[in-house]
């Protein structure tokens, strides 16, 4: 497992960069208004009705933008939740760790896929 | 604090001739201020999964109709979600500076025949392309363009 | 002369004699312009002729003296006893194993130290006829940096990677290797970065930063290991690409 993992590491690390950088600046926008204007009511609930909300999410920059958004910051999350599991003694149960994190952020991958193809 | 070292540290291929005491670190090495802003940095691991996850249901959401998609607005408006947003929120821009400060110099002198901007330049262009994007998505999902 | 005391609180392993390490400590009367080091020699000239610890140019260039000093890895030939309070705790580097007192296991790091190649690899070497390699300031500018380490070690001591991953290469070890990397005159970029992504690999460094912080000659090894993580990467994508003549 430790081989496999360490043949993967350069894509790996590839995909959590990203995640840091434009999963980050991604994050940003969507987190001050679909996690925070909308619900508190700065902005106004009809910007994401459910027609404009479909029809920006199925557009092509849309899906593009909603893929680099599901995908990239789950990366960053895995890397990040594995190198804490290391920075507290756990260098024994890292290929297990390590294995989960990246199942989950590739499980999750998989889904952002399959929510932007269905849009 | 723990001490978090591992009992084969820097240890050799062959013991050396004499007995070794096993290393150790400083008992309040993690409990410094620096080193809990890194610490507090992998942390925000759990939070973008967290976020990740949120975002994957909405989306979802979107796809399945508007009845789940009112619903989902509706879960959104709970002051919990709104609570995890504002951490989300937090963590995002902590992670952004920290990673923006320290990105430039992590670029090698040349790849091939390309070579990097100068690294005040590439700070700005960080901040720029943060600050720029940003103000699009919002303006776009807020609905003040499109 | 005004003379000042100070309590320096000392990590003593005697391996024959002790079953763990303990502390010792001593009053030492500290002159305004002595450095930490200056202190330790008068305790082992005038107090404690037993107590061990490395040390030889008194000017930050040789790497010997490096101790923990209340708890942040420093060169005890630079740290000013001035600049500290009236209690110092001298430790041995972190995250090494202990020979005795105050000096560590050098092996391993040496070790790692070989495992990167530090020297220039070609694939055939200049015939003397050809002259010297020629090399413009840009290209020496592209590496200068790294080769100033002294080997010092405080950055293993403060890198958390290091202290928790036995076979993590570290920072200096990986900033000399990429120090070869970047030298225009070197032709083992393919070598050195099939050991960057083995065992030791490159990628275990969380870019904590901690070793830049501490480094006492101003190498940045963290920008070292950081850059080298890109080309390791770039090696990777370019091995799918162009063939490898043997290792």
């Amino acid at each position: 497992m430790r081989h496999l993992l360490l043949r993967l590491e350069p894509i790996i690390w590839l995909l959590f960069g990203q995640g840091i950088l434009i999963g980050t600046i991604l994050l940003t926008g969507w987190i001050l208004v679909v996690g925070l204007g909308v619900p508190i009511g700065i902005v106004p609930a009809d910007a994401l009705s459910f027609e404009r909300a479909h029809a920006l999410g199925a557009s092509l920059l849309g899906r593009l933008f909603l893929l680099a958004l599901l995908v990239l910051p789950l990366w960053k999350g895995a890397h990040h939740v594995r190198s804490l599991s290391i920075d507290f003694g756990g260098v024994n149960r890292d290929p297990l760790v390590a294995t989960l994190m990246y199942a989950i952020a590739g499980f999750g991958s998989l889904l952002a896929i399959v929510a932007v193809v269905r849009l | 604090m723990a001490r978090p070292v591992h009992p084969h540290a820097m240890t050799p291929s062959r013991p050396g001739r004499t007995r070794t005491a096993p290393p150790q670190a400083p008992s309040g090495w993690y409990a410094q201020p620096r080193m809990l802003r890194y610490l507090l940095f992998d942390a925000t691991g759990i939070v973008y999964l967290l976020v990740g996850f949120v975002a994957l249901r909405v989306v979802w959401a979107l796809g399945t109709g508007p009845e789940r998609w009112q619903e989902l607005q509706r879960q959104l408006a709970n002051p919990l979600y709104v609570a995890f947003h504002a951490l989300a929120l937090i963590c995002v821009v902590f992670v952004a500076v920290r990673f923006f400060s320290l990105f430039p110099k992590s670029q090698p002198a040349h790849i091939g025949p390309a070579k990097p901007p100068p690294q005040p330049l590439i700070l700005a262009g960080l901040y720029a392309a943060w600050i720029a994007v940003t103000a699009v998505v919002v303006l776009i999902l807020a609905g003040g363009i499109f | 002369m005004s003379e000042q005391k100070k309590t320096f609180v000392i990590t003593r392993f005697d391996p024959d004699k002790d079953q763990a390490p303990r502390q010792q400590s001593y009053e030492v009367p500290v002159q305004p312009d002595w450095k930490v080091l200056d202190a330790l020699n008068y305790i082992k000239d005038e107090l404690d002729g037993s107590l061990s610890h490395r040390w030889s140019c008194r000017m930050a260039v040789c790497g010997s003296c490096g101790m923990m000093v209340n708890g942040k890895p420093s060169l005890t030939c630079k740290d000013a006893v001035a600049d500290y309070g009236n209690r110092l705790e001298i430790a041995p580097l972190a995250n090494f194993p202990i020979v005795r007192d105050l000096v560590v296991e050098l092996e391993g790091f040496l070790e790692k130290l070989k495992s990167v190649k530090p020297y220039i690899v070609r694939a055939k070497e200049r015939a003397l006829a050809e002259g010297t390699h020629r090399q413009s300031p840009e290209q020496l500018e592209e590496f200068k940096q790294f080769s100033y380490c002294i080997n010092c070690m405080l950055c293993y001591s403060a890198c958390p990677v290091v202290a928790n991953e036995p076979e993590f290469l570290g920072p200096a070890a990986i900033a000399l290797g990429h120090r070869y990397n970047m030298d225009s005159r070197d032709q083992g970029q393919a070598q050195r970065n099939q050991v960057f992504r083995g065992e030791g690999t490159v990628f275990s460094c969380s870019y904590a930063n901690e070793c830049s912080e501490v480094c006492p000659k101003h190498v940045d090894p963290a920008a070292a290991v950081n850059q080298a993580k890109f080309n390791a990467v770039i090696d990777w994508l370019t091995g799918f690409v162009v063939s490898r003549e043997g290792k």
